[in-house]
């Protein structure tokens, strides 16, 4: 464990307040690491991976002897000193040559990793044609239906989306989407089963391929999408994981979300929206119930015409009214006095 | 007018921004990610895999653009931003959620009278200068009078009366008092647990006095008094309130069963342990007769020399 100490000066306050947990996250730092030995093909694979994830990522340049299946100390250590929740480590042996770990951290500890082999690799030097800026969140693509069912790819999905694209944006600017990092399966072998998960022969292979985005205007709102291979292009064999289902007290925890605000809550996040939809020209509709209107209280225009007739033949009627109330018992007096 | 040469290019327009799969993409427009979950074509991906990936990475992206471009957009010096949904998708967190600050006694009354928060300008208009001058700090608003080359003194003041210092002691009385509130508030919100070392050893030191002050035979009744020694306070015996609520009472009570019953099985422990029966020192003392068991061996081991020492 680091030892904390009580903030100096400012700046090392603000420093360390930068570290602290926040309600909404930003994006996850990722470290790279090499083991002992890597070769080419990880060295590059790493090389490649740290382009698009910066400006988010931390390269070691020296090599450590690490064993994150093993013992996982050094990442818990890297993690705190570093301030970093996401870990790549390149490790190329006999046994398993060309290994990638993708390791995420919860509160500096170890929460789930995924071993993956790589078996093709195509850096973007390989590709003519346009680059995406650095910086720029990619869109990210999913194709197989394994992703919903095979635990294996669950995870892996989870783990690609927390390294690629973490934070939740709020507002984006469309022609800033350059590039699209697709990941794709391929074909589901008959004698796969989600049961057969230690065996890792039978799993089918992962493609990790990063395209361009051109859009073209196509005359409707949508614009017409034509892709354009960027690089870089892996394809990955699913190797050795630990399912963060292991380590399920820090993944209850990981998993907690904030109370949303009062204000948040109005807004409609969290809630279904009711009644709001978007048309196809991109304007908000909504549907307003109201209840039925009541007519008798309803002020028409006054006009002088209406005006006059039954109120004035309504104050006579009540003031003979009144003369008769009061003359009637004067005539029962004198009716008596007359007796 | 033929029009069909346009219905035609608008059909094709069409066709190609829309994209039609037995399962519809899944879109989770606030993480930018689609997900296809059509099984793979086995047959185009042997015969091509990268147009085949292409192909569907293709309709994935389009889709997404198309749900992107379909959402509530806000105008920006740069152009019309779209303004993404939170996303469905639920990725584990970084970090711990934090935790929440106790609001300081100030944020405490504010609640409860209803006050809203205003935010103070750091800047505020002083009409004699004409000017906008600092609220706090160098040549502010709140030093006003402290730097006055001439002020009015009121007949029959003191000599020693300068109201230019009179105004600075007032504002950093101000000041103390305010950061004297801060620490409060800090303490408060960190525990009573956390005292300083010094202060703890004062509370022990006071512990121990109040202790050896009551443990004289008279308990402190006829001891000499220190000068400046204060009378001891005892502890202040506290009543809950009678008005409680149902889940309160309820809980007291379980934990007054649970207590007896823990008592009761106590009980039965030592007695089914069986060492106990005999209350030991009890028995000593009676036979003795209250004189303890040095007396009772004594007497046990030689009862002539007991009554030879009687006269």
């Amino acid at each position: 464990m680091l030892r904390t100490v009580k903030p100096k000066n400012a700046r090392s306050k603000r420093a360390q307040e930068a570290r602290e947990p926040k309600e909404v996250e930003g994006p996850r730092t990722a470290i790279f690491v090499k083991g002992t030995h890597t070769g080419d093909v990880v060295n590059n694979a790493m090389k490649e991976l740290m382009a698009l994830k910066r400006p988010d990522a931390i390269s070691f340049s020296k090599k450590n002897p690490i064993h994150p299946f093993e013992d996982a100390s050094s990442l818990e250590f890297w993690s705190q000193k570093n301030d970093a929740s996401l870990f790549v480590i390149g490790q190329s042996t006999k046994k398993r040559p060309n290994g990638l770990v993708f390791a995420r951290m919860f509160d500096y500890k170890v929460l789930d990793m995924c071993e993956v082999g790589v078996e093709g690799f195509k850096g973007m030097s390989e590709f003519k044609g346009p680059k995406s800026t650095p910086g720029h969140a990619p869109a990210l693509h999913f194709a197989s239906d394994l992703f919903d069912t095979h635990p294996r790819f669950i995870h892996l999905k989870s783990l690609l989306l927390s390294f690629f694209s973490g934070t939740t944006v709020d507002s984006l600017h469309l022609p800033g989407l350059e590039h699209v990092i697709s990941i794709s399966l391929s074909p589901t072998p008959p004698s796969l089963t989600s049961s057969s998960d230690d065996d890792t022969q039978t799993l089918p292979k992962v493609h990790l391929r990063t395209y361009y985005i051109k859009t073209t205007p196509s005359g409707t709102r949508t614009p017409a999408v034509s892709l354009l291979p960027m690089g870089p292009h892996l394809d990955l064999a699913l190797r050795r994981h630990v399912p963060p289902s292991s380590n399920a007290h820090l993944l209850t925890l990981a998993m907690r979300r904030p109370k949303l605000k009062k204000m948040d809550a109005e807004k409609g996040l969290g809630k279904r929206k009711k009644n709001v939809e978007v048309d196809e020209m991109g304007d908000v509709r909504g549907r307003i119930h109201l209840g039925k209107q009541d007519l008798a209280g309803l002020k028409g225009r006054r006009v002088k015409a209406l005006r006059g007739g039954p109120e004035s033949e309504d104050s006579g009627e009540s003031g003979n009214e009144v003369e008769s109330e009061e003359e009637s018992p004067r005539q029962k007096k004198r009716s008596r006095g007359g007796d | 007018m033929d029009v069909s040469d346009i219905l035609a290019s608008s059909a094709a327009k069409q066709k190609l921004t829309t994209v039609e799969k037995e399962v519809p993409l899944q879109v989770d427009a606030g993480l930018l990610t689609v997900t296809d979950l059509n099984p793979v074509d086995k047959e185009s991906y042997d015969e091509n895999t990268e147009d085949y990936l292409l192909s569907t990475a293709r309709d994935g992206v389009q889709t997404l653009i198309a749900a992107l471009a379909a959402l509530p957009t806000v105008p920006s010096p740069y152009g019309p931003l779209s303004q993404l949904p939170p996303a469905t998708t639920e990725l584990p967190r970084a970090k711990p959620l934090p935790k929440p600050k106790p609001p300081t006694k100030w944020e405490q009354f504010a609640k409860a009278k209803g006050i809203q928060k205003k935010r103070k300008d750091r800047k505020v208009w002083d009409e004699e200068k004409q000017e906008w001058i600092n609220r706090w700090g160098r040549d502010a608003k709140n030093k006003e009078g402290e730097d006055m080359w001439l002020s009015e003194v009121k007949l029959g003041a003191d000599v020693s009366h300068d109201p230019a210092q009179e105004l600075r002691t007032a504002r950093k009385v101000r000041v103390a008092k305010n950061e004297r509130q801060r620490l409060r508030n800090i303490a408060h919100a960190q525990g009573s647990s956390q005292v300083s070392e010094r202060e703890q050893r004062t509370r022990e030191i006071d512990r121990t006095l109040a202790t050896t002050r009551v443990s004289t035979a008279s308990m402190g009744r006829f001891d000499k008094q220190l000068e400046s020694e204060k009378k001891l306070r005892g502890v202040k015996r506290k009543f809950d309130s009678n008005e409680r609520s149902v889940e309160e009472e309820k809980k007291n009570s379980l934990a007054i069963i649970s207590k007896l019953e823990s008592e009761t099985n106590r009980a039965r422990k030592e007695k089914s342990g069986g060492d106990d029966i005999l209350n030991v020192r009890k028995a000593i003392r009676s036979a003795s007769r209250g004189k303890g068991s040095a007396a009772l061996s004594r007497d046990s081991s030689g009862k002539g020399r007991g009554k030879k020492g009687k006269r």
